[in-house]
């Protein structure tokens, strides 16, 4: 399909631009999830983002008697749910003798399966509204509307501008927490916000991505540009711009291949650009460095046989 | 010729691209105490580590009572630093002396009383036996060290690895350590000790062994365990400047 | 054998066999790589499929661990590059693995009948429709007896490598130097988690199957001084969790294995409370008893 007749099509060009601003927020945010070296909570607040959306879709259908599946109300009650299963895996890890791994994965479950019983309520009851609330599990880009890409640029945008006002603090609580500590930066304050920042990333990407495969949009970018990069700033940029580039080739990829799911595409084209990046960076390829490593060890050893030999 | 307990031959080793032994010659002659000495990152630790096969070396080889480690296994202990360990571990100070004899059980094969028995006689030895039902993150740093040390003895080697036991712990703790090993020593085991502290070397060491990436002296202590060969192993470095201006 | 007491024992036999290799999975600090495994089951299971068009071959229970032996190496080899920071590695390949099989199953393969919802989330009732049949007796799911061999392989590789898995998770080095194969045995074990992962994943999904591995060997690692005592508990949680489980969602009409997942939360946040709660108590009697001959200050990693 040639570009002029994607970009005429209104569902394609709302597929383009939501999936390519998912890209961008979580490329960008989740720099900081993987320089705190916690890439993996990203899974847990996915996951843990299903009962949230589905609390907030029966909120509004039985309490309030609104459309259940709007954008904002998906966001605010993943946004909740995410956030206490970060809190509950740290809380987990720190006050018992379970390591942060562990406490990961029993609070993603935990979520999550409270979320399954509540799928499975919202299904079987008589509710209006709830077609295509299967999709949260896998995400459906299709299904965004122009209301949603509204919320989407909004919500993301407003986390992006908390990341620029908090730089400092962001960067510093990043690199040396005891110091940022020791210089009166409220250590827990700024953590709040980086992880709220993040795990707005993930809730917008719920609706179109699905949670299972949300981690990817934020582990695999940031994986990707710190193989360019020493610096955050330009880490920050380069991985958003993967993330952008990866869901906005991938969603325009997925369209004119026919029937071929948007979000996994652009998972694997993501995963690509991981690999093109560790294979091809100029300083750490691992092909380049693998062989010079190889050739070095090997000169090493050359020298100290033979300086045995002259003794 | 007296045999030694274990020589290394050229032995070299690298992490990366980084020399941290470089043709390393070592023996250890059968009974006694050698002390491994040298500033951080002389490779003190990796040079066990290679010996006993933890780490791959570049160059050399080793042996341990003429032969290689896979036939004498059962005549070598090893006391890691313990610091990697996760102490939340659902085990008890008797359990861990007791894997000290897991070399020897074959499969489905699990301790039994003897094996049990002799755990609790190291354990004794090291002034443990109180503990023993302790889960092994209730102790102090000290008793920590002990129970390891009681593992390594529960082994039964002739010859003992041991990466700074001493780290960490209490007067009393090394105290009854060194008794320990003084007492191996005089019943011909051979002791090879990783060790920090310059002060207490000669205390307990009957050989030492001065590294810094390569052996700089090696040989009986008082011999070998001179101002100069510490200021050639140091260097500059602040540490030996301090014992050394306190020796003097 | 009446259906409800068949998915009751299915999920019984299902929940422990998954917490036997569970409590050395929870050890080893393995639980986010068991959710990697979990994921890589459907691309495993496609591609075996593809070659074996049956969708009951015990080649594609093959095929899908091997896939998720590629994410356990695939990790390692990524951590090892020293390329990568944190538990980033854990992240990059599953999902790449699980969007290569939904891609699959949603393309060539349509005439698959590989719901990727019931992937995810399994359905016990489902597992245990197809009856075995002996002398014209009903005795039960057959599914049943495939997760029964399991806990007995389960049972038996923990039985006859019991000292050797717990030095090696315990202490590595320690164990290399005793002379032991501890690659061999990482490899040979992850393997088998990844095993039970896909033997388990049809009856209780590919994600709450981490649940079932993970959540009752931690609670019993909250009580337990002894890693016999951890197993038999585990096995305890484990069971008691699935009676409640099958129990709540035959009450409610939901699903069986979201249920359990849910009561081994519930579970574990109750028995780390009470611990807490009581070393606490403990602490506080002993300080008010005297002075403390030793300091029993845990350490915190």
């Amino acid at each position: 399909m040639d570009p002029i007749d994607f970009f005429g099509n209104h569902v394609f060009r709302m597929v383009f631009l939501g999936t390519t601003t998912i890209g961008i927020v979580s490329g960008a945010l989740g720099t900081f999830a993987y320089l705190r070296k916690q890439s993996l909570i990203s899974d847990v607040i996915s996951h843990a983002a299903l009962p949230g959306a589905l609390l907030a879709f029966l909120t509004a259908v039985v309490v309030f008697g609104i459309n259940g599946q709007n954008m904002l109300l998906l966001v605010i009650g993943a946004v909740i749910t995410g956030t206490l299963s970060a809190f509950f895996a740290n809380m987990i890890a720190g006050q018992t003798k379970i390591a942060i791994d562990t406490a990961m994965a029993i609070s993603l479950t935990t979520f999550f399966g409270f979320g399954m019983l509540l799928l499975r309520i919202v299904t079987n009851a008589p509710l209006p509204g709830k077609g295509g609330i299967q999709d949260y599990l896998f995400g459906n880009a299709a299904s965004i509307t122009r209301a949603d890409l509204t919320t989407s640029v909004a919500v993301g945008a407003f986390a992006l501008a908390l990341m620029i006002v908090f730089w400092k603090e962001f960067a510093l609580r990043t690199f040396d927490p005891v110091l940022s500590t020791m210089l009166g930066f409220r250590a827990r304050l700024i953590d709040t916000l980086m992880f709220g920042t993040i795990v707005i990333a993930i809730v917008i990407g719920i609706k179109a991505v699905g949670f299972v495969l949300m981690v990817a949009f934020i582990v695999t970018p940031p994986a990707a540009a710190r193989q360019w990069t020493n610096r955050l700033s330009s880490m920050v940029i380069l991985s958003a711009v993967f993330g952008g580039l990866g869901s906005g080739f991938g969603a325009y990829l997925s369209i004119s291949m026919g029937n071929v799911p948007t979000g996994p595409m652009i998972v694997l084209l993501l995963f690509a650009i991981f690999v093109v990046s560790l294979v091809a960076s100029p300083k750490r390829s691992i092909i380049v460095a693998g062989w010079r490593h190889a050739k070095a060890r090997h000169a090493l050893k050359q020298e100290l046989l033979a300086e045995g030999e002259s003794r | 010729m007296k045999m030694d307990a274990c020589e290394t031959r050229d032995l070299s080793v690298a992490y990366r691209e980084e020399p941290v032994l470089r043709r390393v010659n070592f023996r250890v002659p059968v009974g006694g105490i050698m002390g491994i000495v040298g500033p951080n990152g002389a490779g003190k630790s990796t040079l066990i580590k290679a010996m006993l096969g933890l780490v791959t070396p570049l160059t050399g080889t080793s042996e341990f009572f003429g032969e290689s480690l896979n036939t004498v296994r059962n005549r070598v202990g090893y006391m890691p630093q313990s610091a990697s360990v996760d102490w939340d571990f659902p085990t008890t100070v008797v359990d861990l002396a007791t894997m000290g004899t897991y070399g020897a059980l074959g499969w489905f094969r699990r301790p039994g009383n003897a094996e049990r028995k002799r755990a609790m006689d190291a354990l004794e030895q090291t002034g443990m036996q109180d503990f023993a039902m302790r889960q092994i993150g209730e102790l102090s740093g000290g008793q920590k060290q002990r129970a390891f040390l009681a593992r390594a003895l529960v082994q039964a080697p002739d010859l003992y690895f041991m990466d700074e036991p001493f780290q960490g712990i209490d007067a009393k703790s090394q105290d009854a350590m060194i008794g320990v090993l003084k007492e191996l020593g005089a019943q011909g085991k051979t002791v090879v000790i990783v060790h920090h502290h310059l002060g207490s070397v000669l205390d307990f060491c009957d050989h030492v062994t001065l590294l810094n990436k390569t052996i700089v002296a090696s040989g009986s202590g008082p011999e070998t365990f001179t101002t100069e060969n510490i200021r050639a192993t140091y260097d500059s470095s602040n540490g030996a400047e301090t014992f050394l201006t306190a020796a003097e | 054998m009446s259906y409800v007491l068949g998915v009751m024992l299915l999920a019984c036999v299902t929940a422990l066999a998954c917490a036997l290799p569970g409590a050395f999975v929870v050890l080893r600090k393995n639980s986010m790589i068991v959710d990697g495994i979990a994921h890589a089951v459907l691309p495993g299971i496609i591609v075996g499929f593809a070659l074996t068009k049956d969708l009951n071959s015990p080649i594609l229970i093959l095929g899908a661990a091997l896939a998720g032996l590629v994410v356990v190496l695939g990790n390692e080899w990524l951590s090892d590059t020293g390329l990568l920071a944190g538990d980033a590695p854990q992240g990059l390949i599953f999902p790449a693995l699980f969007a290569g099989g939904i891609i699959m199953v949603s393309t060539d393969m349509q005439h698959v009948h590989l719901d990727t919802n019931a992937v995810l989330i399994g359905d016990l009732n489902l597992a245990a429709f197809p009856a075995m049949i002996l002398n014209g007796v009903n005795i039960g799911p057959e599914y049943l007896y495939v997760m029964l061999g399991v806990l007995i392989l389960n049972a038996a590789f923990i039985a006859a490598f019991y000292s050797k898995l717990k030095l090696t998770t315990f202490d590595r080095q320690f164990a290399t130097v005793l002379g032991m194969r501890t690659r061999v045995l990482n490899t040979a074990f992850m393997f088998l988690v990844s095993m039970t992962v896909v033997a388990a994943f049809k009856a209780v999904g590919a994600i709450l199957v981490v649940s079932l591995l993970v959540v009752p060997a931690a609670t019993a690692k909250l009580i337990s001084n002894r890693l016999d005592h951890m197993l038999a508990l585990s096995a305890v949680f484990s069971v008691v969790g699935a009676l409640a489980g099958f129990w709540i969602a035959y009450a409610l009409n939901t699903g069986t294995s979201a249920a359990m997942a849910v009561i081994y939360g519930i579970l574990f946040t109750l028995v780390a409370i009470v611990e807490k709660g009581i070393t606490r108590w403990r602490r506080g009697h002993k300080a008010a008893s005297g002075p403390n001959e030793l300091v029993t200050v845990r350490a915190k990693r």
